[in-house]
This record gives structure tokens, C-alpha cells and sequence, in this order.
């Protein structure tokens, strides 16, 4: 069957996946339309004075524009801060950093990226988003089948594994937590210096089959 | 560059009172297209139908987003309600697209790129500047960017018939009649917009001029 010519959707009918503990949701625009050629998503305040875009630098060379949908947002830009009203388009080239406070209720910022020069390859972390965006949202079934899947079809990469380390440390699974870790340190060993400092995983430490 | 701007600092008018946001190239962003159109009154066509198969597309996948305002957009003959928070991904190239605005000041952003390439921009987009200057009559300028356009593609039809447009309102008619006639030889169907254009109000009473825009072919034969 061949695919449709043309997909459409509503910011309203986007999933809302939580991305931290302070109320950032991160609706994918992407993975809803199937986009290959460039990166796409939307964030959301929903109560305002709340981080609408997280402080990063995107080191991995990714050219970024933002456009802020509805609400309004103070920027951060290298030194600058910026005020976003409905309508501001923020550009961050790699390595300047930038984030964005929501500085009304229901702030949406729509964030597009690709790498100069290169054809635009897919993502694979927005997978391991989305389980954690099922575990946020209290749906540890839906999270784990997620992750589950995703390392299955990534087994050799040390990422997927990790996080599912990570999920199973925060639902108690001490058994999967440690064989997970286990296998992302075997497959490289820059795992082990994450979960060294990673908080997931500090109800284990004592326990003498952890290996980080 | 790394920077801001607001859409309403970013638009000149475009035609007949619609506007474009030329984002890409304000920001120098490089890894995809992204503009933005505004539509001046309800019934405007906010998005031309077209496909991005022509010479001058860059046969992208899109994605528009109605950023405000209501608009109807048409996809293959499928029509599709899109107010304000809408996405519409087109991504076959060949998908005839055009989207018609209910309001004035209906905006639509356009972001493209081709799967599986780096992205360079369009040489349809390249033109934007030169459409900067149309708008702002700076005709002298126009006519220079289309002719620094049109030395890495001399071929293309829709710069040389920019050009005769820039040249005509600059009374250089020798130019503009050449130029007009060369356009309409490499693209027949740019003749019925060139009989209607005001752009071509200063060469218009010319005999060349309806020899060229009358009959195709034995364009020439009044001068």
C-alpha cells in the first residue's frame, strides 16, 4: 500500500508527553505527521512562569528556529533575553545556548531543527521520550513495552539499554535495573560514568552486583 | 545567525496585498526551508496551488502550520478545514496543494526539505531579495538580483520575465521587450500573465510587445 499523499493535524489533538516533573510537555509533531527531512515539535506550558524550551546547546550541530504558537515566553539566547510574544521566531545556531520560560498559561513553542550539510537522519531518542513520557504519566505498562521494543530493535546500541536500566531502577525492578546496565556497559563503557552520577540508580548502589 | 524576530518584522507585501515572511533567509538558516505567507483579505490564496515537482521547486516534503486566522486548504482534490493550530504535511511532491484564507491576515508558516538530501534552498527562493525590492519599487535593485540570478541560471523563465518586469518600469524597453520575448519562448504559459501585468505598462503600447505576448514564435517582427 502506498502512503498517503499528505497527513494533517491539530496542536489540540498532539499527544502531551510529560518531559520533566515540573510541567514541560512535549507534544511530537514529527513522529504524529512521519516529517523526514527535518526535525519537529511542539512544547507546552500549560500554567505559565514554567520552562517552555529546556537550556541546551545542541552540541550535535543541529541548526534550530523557534516559533512561539500561542502564549509568550522570556528566551534565553547565548547572553540575550529575549521577550517571545505569539508570533516570535528565535533562531539558535549549534552551540549557542538557549531555553525558554513560559511567561503566560498555555505557552506553545514550536521547535524545528535539522544538521547543515547532511541529510537529516531521524532521531532515535524520541522513542526512549516517549516511554519516559508513558512513565510520567503514571502508565509504567505502556512505558516498558516502549522500551522494550525499541532496545529489541536497537540491541547493539548502549542508549537503549541504558534507559531501560533506568526504568526499571525507578519502577524497583533491581533484577532488570542491574542486567540492563550490565549489558549498556558492555557495549560501552561510558555507561558506567553515567550511572555513577546518575540518581535513578542510587537506590542501588549498595547492593554488590552494581556494576557502576 | 542566531537571533529574533518577530513575523510582523520579517513581511513585505508580496501581491496585491498578501505579505511574505522571508524567514530562511533572514536568519540564514541552513538545513530547511521556512517562510511564511499572510493573507490580506478572506478569499485570498494564501498558498498558490502548486506542486513541487517544477523546475524551480525544490521537491520537498512540507509541512504548514496555520499559525492564525481560518483557511481551507485542497490537497489532491481533498478539501481539508485548517484553522488556527492546523498542521498539513504534504509530503508527495507531486500532491497538487493550494489553501484559500477566510480571514484577513490569515497567517501560514511553510517548513520544507527534501528527504534523504542536505538541504540547499530553492532557486525558486533564491529570488525572495529581488521580490523585496519589486515590492518596495526599488526597481534598480530588482533588476540587478535578478541578473546576478540569472548568471548561475540562465535558463529560468520566471527570472528572465522579473527582469523584463524591472526593466520595463525602468524604461529600458530594449532590455525588457528581449528579455520578455526570451521568458515567453522558454515558457509559453507566462504569455497570458504578461498581457494583464502593469509591470509591463511602460512597453505595453509597443507593436513588438503584442507580437511578442500575440503570437509566439514570430515574436520580433516589429522591431
Amino acid at each position: 500500500m502506498s502512503e498517503k499523499a499528505y497527513e494533517v493535524a491539530h496542536l489540540d489533538e498532539l499527544d502531551r508527553f510529560p518531559v520533566d516533573d515540573e510541567g514541560l510537555l512535549w507534544r511530537p509533531v514529527r513522529r504524529r505527521l512521519g516529517i523526514t527531512a527535518f526535525g519537529m515539535n511542539a512544547y507546552t506550558a500549560e500554567k505559565g512562569d514554567e520552562r517552555v524550551v529546556e537550556e541546551h546547546q545542541e552540541k550535535d550541530g543541529h541548526d534550530e528556529l523557534y516559533f512561539v504558537a500561542s502564549g509568550r515566553a522570556t528566551f534565553v539566547l547565548g547572553e540575550e533575553e529575549i521577550d517571545a510574544p505569539a508570533g516570535t521566531f528565535v533562531h539558535a545556531e549549534p552551540g549557542t545556548k538557549r531555553g525558554a520560560v513560559a511567561t503566560e498559561p498555555n505557552t506553545t513553542v514550536i521547535a524545528i531543527g535539522a544538521k547543515p550539510g547532511v541529510p537529516h537522519e531521524v532521531s532515535k531518542w524520541e522513542e526512549i521520550f516517549v516511554a519516559f513520557g508513558h512513565y510520567r504519566k503514571g502508565d509504567e505498562a505502556a512505558a516498558r513495552e516502549h522500551l522494550t521494543k525499541f532496545v529489541a530493535e536497537n540491541d547493539g546500541e548502549w542508549q537503549g539499554h541504558y534507559n531501560l536500566a533506568c526504568l526499571e531502577a525507578l519502577t524497583k525492578n533491581r533484577e532488570g535495573a542491574i542486567a540492563e546496565l550490565k549489558r549498556a556497559i558492555e557495549l560501552d563503557p561510558q555507561a558506567k560514568e553515567y550511572a555513577a552520577n546518575d540518581e535513578d540508580f542510587d537506590w542501588l548502589r549498595d547492593n554488590p552486583e552494581f556494576p557502576a | 545567525m542566531s537571533g529574533s524576530a518577530h513575523i510582523s518584522d520579517l513581511t513585505f507585501e508580496f501581491v496585491n496585498g498578501s505579505a511574505w515572511a522571508m524567514v530562511r533567509s533572514h536568519f540564514d538558516v541552513k538545513s530547511f526551508g521556512v517562510n511564511a505567507y499572510v493573507a490580506a483579505e478572506p478569499g485570498t490564496e494564501v498558498i498558490g496551488e502548486h506542486d513541487e515537482l517544477g523546475a524551480d521547486a525544490g521537491k520537498h516534503e512540507e509541512v504548514y502550520f496555520v499559525s492564525s486566522g481560518h483557511t481551507t486548504f485542497t490537497v489532491n482534490g481533498d478539501e481539508i478545514d485548517a484553522p488556527m493550530g492546523t498542521f498539513v504535511f504534504v509530503r508527495d511532491p507531486a500532491a497538487k496543494r493550494k489553501a484559500v484564507a477566510h480571514e484577513a491576515g490569515t497567517t501560514v508558516l511553510i517548513v520544507g526539505g527534501k528527504p534523504g538530501e542536505a538541504f540547499t534552498p530553492s532557486v525558486w527562493e533564491r529570488q525572495a531579495p529581488a521580490l523585496m525590492f519589486f515590492s518596495k519599487g526599488d526597481y534598480e535593485q530588482a533588476a540587478e538580483q535578478y541578473e546576478q540570478l540569472l548568471a548561475d541560471a540562465p535558463e529560468n523563465a520566471v527570472f528572465l520575465y522579473n527582469l523584463a518586469c524591472a526593466q520595463s518600469h525602468l524604461g529600458r524597453k530594449r532590455e525588457a521587450l528581449d528579455h520578455l520575448r526570451e521568458a515567453i519562448e522558454k515558457r509559453p504559459e507566462l504569455c497570458a500573465g504578461a498581457v494583464k501585468d502593469p509591470d509591463f505598462d511602460g512597453v505595453r503600447d509597443d507593436p513588438e510587445f503584442s507580437a511578442i505576448t500575440g503570437q509566439v514564435g514570430s515574436a520580433g517582427t516589429g522591431s
